[in-house]
């Protein structure tokens, strides 16, 4: 009950744990509106005051809001200068701002809200679906458009920090698998009667060109495009010896497809993000921490337990921040059907991790081993626009004048 | 993304700001008046579009004024803002040009 002094001496009893109504919440809102005029309150400040008074669900909240601001002067115990009834159809725009960037929104939400306000007609309960669809476009136009100030997209930022933590990913997977593989070798050396495997060169090139592109300090992106370029087809060359000589009974198909996947993203996040630089900016030590964890889990463990500990990690990845959201979403592209699909070569559950796209890539028939590839064109593909409509851009603004 | 030819939503913003800094709800209206009341942008649609421009560093923040306890941001042309509209303003004469002048001959000769 604390304040409730106040309120008494103002003549009513209010208790703070009393429900507000929108008539309150929007008087609060129009007492900071004041303030902010009365150059009390900057417009970062308005913002987010505004959105706690909106959101306020009890007298105690709103108090709260208002607690370091003078009491109303004459001027602001005169009725709401707001139509009562535009209250709701504020916080109707409200709700669709919300679809803006947060960054966006800091600086632009009241701005664009007084144009959207003033531009409504007075009897306008609630806004149109036209106007609904523009508002969400025009977010996701935002969204998908780079910042100048340092302030990337979400997406983007991720796509930084997996350029950074795939190659990574996929060292230790493969060095995982490399000791898995010394292991059986051990146990049955006639297993592969001498020869060094096929899959094994496979994975070792993908890593190392995968870390050298997250390593190489390359500044513009259509110079990361053509590098990710020649390091994409010399991997397909490489990987096509083994496409012909499938080894089905053990490991031949380990490395190919998730490979394929992993450097495809990794190119894809190489040149649509400031690149690796960026990433190592943003990267914070849980994230690392907890991929690494998931990436080593999935090459050690057997199946049952892969799938117990890979959602407990999703769940902490997506509480720790919105990034980890993103992250999350992203690397789920090679990590995903690794964990998803069941081994169908070894005894029931066993430790063949690599063999997720086996529905796609049957052992011993090079038809379907193509749609692999399939997968890994359509993400140079996607790199390839990428990286031409930023070099495209960037040679525009360049453009001397006439 | 500013490439010539510009987009219309553009080629206007970019027109109304040539008169001079202007806020969201200014561009807005001088928009339709420019346009003959044919073209009427919504706030997404405008706050996209200055988004992108600024980015692209043809628009500018100007000034803020609070009117009617209301936030209003003037935004202005850069001077990279102008050549473009410029440009974008050289290109469409010389197509409008040949057209008018073929049009002439069309007419000329039955």
């Amino acid at each position: 009950m604390t304040g409730a002094g106040e309120q008494e001496k103002a003549g009513r009893t209010v208790d703070d744990r009393f429900r507000t109504s929108d008539a309150d919440r929007d008087r609060a809102a129009t007492l900071l509106r004041e303030h902010f005029a009365a150059g009390r309150l900057d417009a970062v400040e308005l913002g987010e005051r505004l959105a706690a008074a909106l959101n306020a669900q009890t007298f105690g909240d709103l108090r709260r809001v208002l607690a370091d601001l003078p009491e109303p002067g004459p001027a602001l115990q005169q009725p709401c200068r707001l139509q009562p009834d535009r209250g709701g159809l504020e916080r109707w725009y409200r709700r669709l701002l919300a679809c803006y960037p947060a960054a966006y929104r800091r600086v632009h939400e009241e701005e664009m809200l007084a144009v959207l306000m003033t531009a409504a007609p007075s009897w306008k309960p609630r806004p149109g679906i036209a106007e609904a669809a523009d508002l969400i476009w025009g977010a996701l136009r935002v969204r998908c458009q780079p910042s100048r100030n340092g302030a990337e997209p979400g997406w983007r930022d991720a796509l930084a920090v997996v350029s950074v933590l795939l190659p990574l990913i996929v060292f230790v997977t493969t060095v995982a698998q490399t000791a898995w593989f010394l292991t059986v070798v051990h146990a049955e050396p006639d297993a592969f009667s001498g020869r060094f495997p096929p899959w094994l060169l496979n994975a070792l090139a993908g890593s190392l060109a995968m870390l050298a592109l997250a390593l190489l300090r390359l500044q513009r992106t259509a110079t990361r495009g053509a590098v990710a370029l020649l390091i994409g087809l010399a991997y397909l060359a490489v990987s096509s010896y083994q496409v012909g000589a499938p080894d089905p009974g053990q490991l031949s198909t380990i490395a190919g497809p998730y490979l394929l996947l992993a450097l495809g993203l990794q190119m894809v996040a190489a040149t649509a993000s400031r690149g690796p630089r960026r990433g190592l900016q943003l990267l914070t030590w849980k994230h690392a921490a907890l991929t690494v964890i998931a990436a080593v889990t999935v090459a050690i463990t057997s199946y049952p337990w892969t799938l117990i500990v890979i959602p407990v990690i999703c769940a902490a990845m997506v509480l720790t921040s919105s990034l980890g959201r993103w992250l999350l979403v992203l690397l789920a592209v090679p990590l995903g059907p690794y964990v998803a699909t069941p081994n169908l070569y070894a005894s029931p559950w066993g430790p063949h991790m690599g063999l997720y796209l086996a529905p796609l890539m049957g052992p011993g028939s090079p038809g379907p081993a193509g749609q692999a590839y399939v997968l890994a064109a359509l993400f140079l593909g996607v790199f390839v626009i990428a990286a031409c409509r930023d070099s495209l851009r960037s040679r525009r603004l360049a453009r001397p004048s006439q | 993304m500013s490439e010539l030819p510009l987009r219309e939503p553009t080629f206007l913003i970019l027109t109304a700001l040539a008169a001079g800094p202007q806020h969201g709800y200014g561009i807005m209206t001088d928009v339709a008046q420019i346009s003959g009341g044919r073209v009427r942008l919504r706030a997404g649609t405008l706050y996209a579009a200055l988004n992108r421009l600024a980015t692209d560093g043809l628009v500018e923040f100007d000034r803020e004024e609070i009117v009617d306890a209301r936030l209003r941001r003037y935004y202005r042309l850069t001077s990279e803002g102008a050549r473009c509209l410029q440009q974008e303003v050289d290109r469409m004469r010389s197509t409008t040009t040949v057209a008018a002048r073929r049009l002439r001959l069309l007419g000329g000769t039955p």
